[in-house]
């Protein structure tokens, strides 16, 4: 079943001097129950756009977006988004920084210690509950946001290049995280990278973005058995077709 | 090891020494000048300022001892200054998060914002008198130091600390990252607690620097208010009436008095500051 359907969706920013500027067409798109969906492009193809309209930060110009065949007005309370920027509160703890979507869920204060410290747990991070995120590395800091959006138990989350700052080293070791998250959590993953072997390695599917205007020009199944490896003949056959697909030159 | 340690010491007391070396040679230049001149009622010598600061409790001239006058400086100051802090950090709350606030309020503030705050004094003075808080609520004498509190002089110190506490305040809430109100958004907050929770942790550093810049100005508008005829107390008025009697060893007490006090009262801030909103420092 399609929980979430985006069906014929169209952005148009107004820019300076009543210049538009379209960034996103006609995009057509829809995710199961628990389906881990890559989406992937070229920067300005309106990636992030797709995950703020889907969010609720910004509402399209033509289109609807339907979670459980409701249509998406205003904030969406069904998903969170995990932002490319660190986004943890400077002037709070890892603990507070979790405890902040634990209190949107109505937790009461007594038990968001311990759900904290659970989550923390899941990231590999619980000793680092009592430290402020200026103290972290940048790794450690996309780790607790990831926890922190665990924390308000979203039915979709979305992820905008939440690795994409992070060295090669870092970046698979929070894949293998992430992939661990999913298995045990069972959330629907919209995740936006622009780096294809990450696309490849986490997606159950893969949609290719295009610029100008910003659309969907591929959607692509990644039926390769987990754990994958990224050195393999089918991985690496995959890889050179998406870069044809990007149009990227060898 | 014990030499390594020698030298480190030798060169923290170098380090030291260099901050008090221009301090030092202002104070000989300045006894050098003073015994020169040879007149006390013109440049009194560094002993005779000394003698008063270091005895802040005995009688002067007639006005009470340069300790009650500091005190009651001072006095006015916090007085007034909370004052200001209690209404102008909400109004710049408000001013910063609301959009039809800001353009109702906004053309008042642009108004009178360039109008420094001792022009006010004369005015202040005129609508007020010598008219002390505790009379104010009908009580004659109260017999504490708030007797020494007058209402035009909470008046002027509160113009004083009003626009840059209220300037401060509204850019530090118009200055929170976009980032983390979204953030806060996409992790179900309400408006309220984005409010509580977001804007106000995160304009605080803007807003401790406005405290501090409001201080200072307070400070220096009190001395001034001080020094006006009808002012009967306070270390404005000690330098104005040492000034009088020619008494200069009183008056550079008082001068050195007042940027001790300044000191310290934005050391103060600065400390609350370090404990209020530390991680700002630490997040650069």
């Amino acid at each position: 079943m399609n929980r979430l359907l985006i069906d014929g969706v169209g952005k148009v920013f107004n820019g300076d001097n009543t210049r538009e500027v379209t960034a996103l067409k006609d995009v057509q798109l829809s995710a199961g129950s628990g389906e881990f969906i890559c989406i992937i492009g070229p920067t300005g193809c309106g990636k992030t756009t797709l995950l703020r309209l889907i969010a609720g930060l910004e509402s399209p110009t033509s289109g609807t977006i339907r979670l459980d065949d409701q249509p998406i007005d205003g904030l969406n309370k069904s998903c969170t988004l995990v932002f490319q920027q660190f986004s943890l509160f400077p002037w709070l703890s890892v603990l507070g920084n979790i405890a902040f979507a634990l209190d949107s869920k109505g937790v009461p204060k007594k038990e968001q210690k311990r759900e904290a410290l659970d989550l923390l747990r899941l990231v590999g991070l619980a000793d680092a509950a009592g430290s402020k995120p200026h103290e972290l590395s940048g790794g450690m800091q996309q780790r607790v946001s990831i926890a922190r959006a665990l924390a308000y138990d979203p039915e979709i989350l979305l992820m905008d290049e939440p690795f994409g700052a992070l060295d090669e080293r870092t970046r698979q070791k929070l894949q293998d995280v992430l992939l661990d998250l999913w298995r045990k959590k069972r959330k629907t993953i919209l995740f936006v990278t622009h780096n294809i072997d990450e696309a490849i390695y986490l997606a159950d599917r893969i949609i290719i973005m295009a610029i100008e205007p910003g659309r969907i020009v591929n959607n692509l199944s990644v039926d390769l058995p987990r754990p994958r490896r990224r050195l393999s003949a089918e991985f690496t056959e995959l890889h050179v077709r998406i870069r044809d697909l990007l149009e990227i030159p060898e | 090891m014990r030499r390594g340690g020698g030298a480190s010491r030798l060169n923290r007391f170098i380090t030291h020494l260099q901050g008090f070396l221009l301090p030092l040679l202002f104070l000989v230049v300045w006894e050098v000048w003073a015994v020169h001149l040879d007149n006390p009622a013109l440049v009194p010598r560094v002993e005779a300022v000394l003698n008063v600061l270091l005895h802040p409790f005995s009688e002067l001239i007639g006005t009470g001892t340069l300790a009650w006058n500091t005190g009651v400086s001072l006095f006015r100051v916090l007085f007034g200054f909370s004052i200001a802090v209690v209404l102008c950090v909400p109004m710049g709350l408000v001013m910063g998060t609301s959009r039809v606030f800001f353009r109702l309020v906004n053309p008042l503030v642009e108004l009178f914002r360039p109008l420094c705050p001792i022009a006010w004094i004369p005015f202040a003075m005129a609508f007020f008198g010598v008219l002390s808080v505790p009379q104010l609520f009908g009580v004659r004498y109260s017999d504490t130091i708030l007797d020494s509190v007058q209402v035009g002089m909470v008046f002027i110190i509160f113009w004083g600390g009003l626009f840059p506490i209220l300037l401060n305040t509204i850019y530090g809430v118009t200055g929170v990252r976009t980032l983390w109100i979204e953030t806060a958004q996409i992790l179900g907050a309400s408006r309220r607690r984005i409010f509580r929770r977001v804007i106000i942790p995160a304009a605080l550093p803007a807003i401790m620097t406005g405290l501090r810049v409001g201080l200072g100005i307070s400070w220096m508008v009190i001395i001034a208010a001080e020094m006006l005829p009808g002012s009967d107390s306070g270390i404005g008025y000690l330098i104005m009436y040492s000034y009088e009697l020619a008494e200069m060893n009183i008056l550079v007490a008082c001068m050195v008095m007042i940027g001790l006090m300044g000191l310290l009262l934005n050391r103060g801030l600065l400390f609350i500051t370090a404990r209020v909103s530390g991680w700002q420092s630490l997040e650069r």
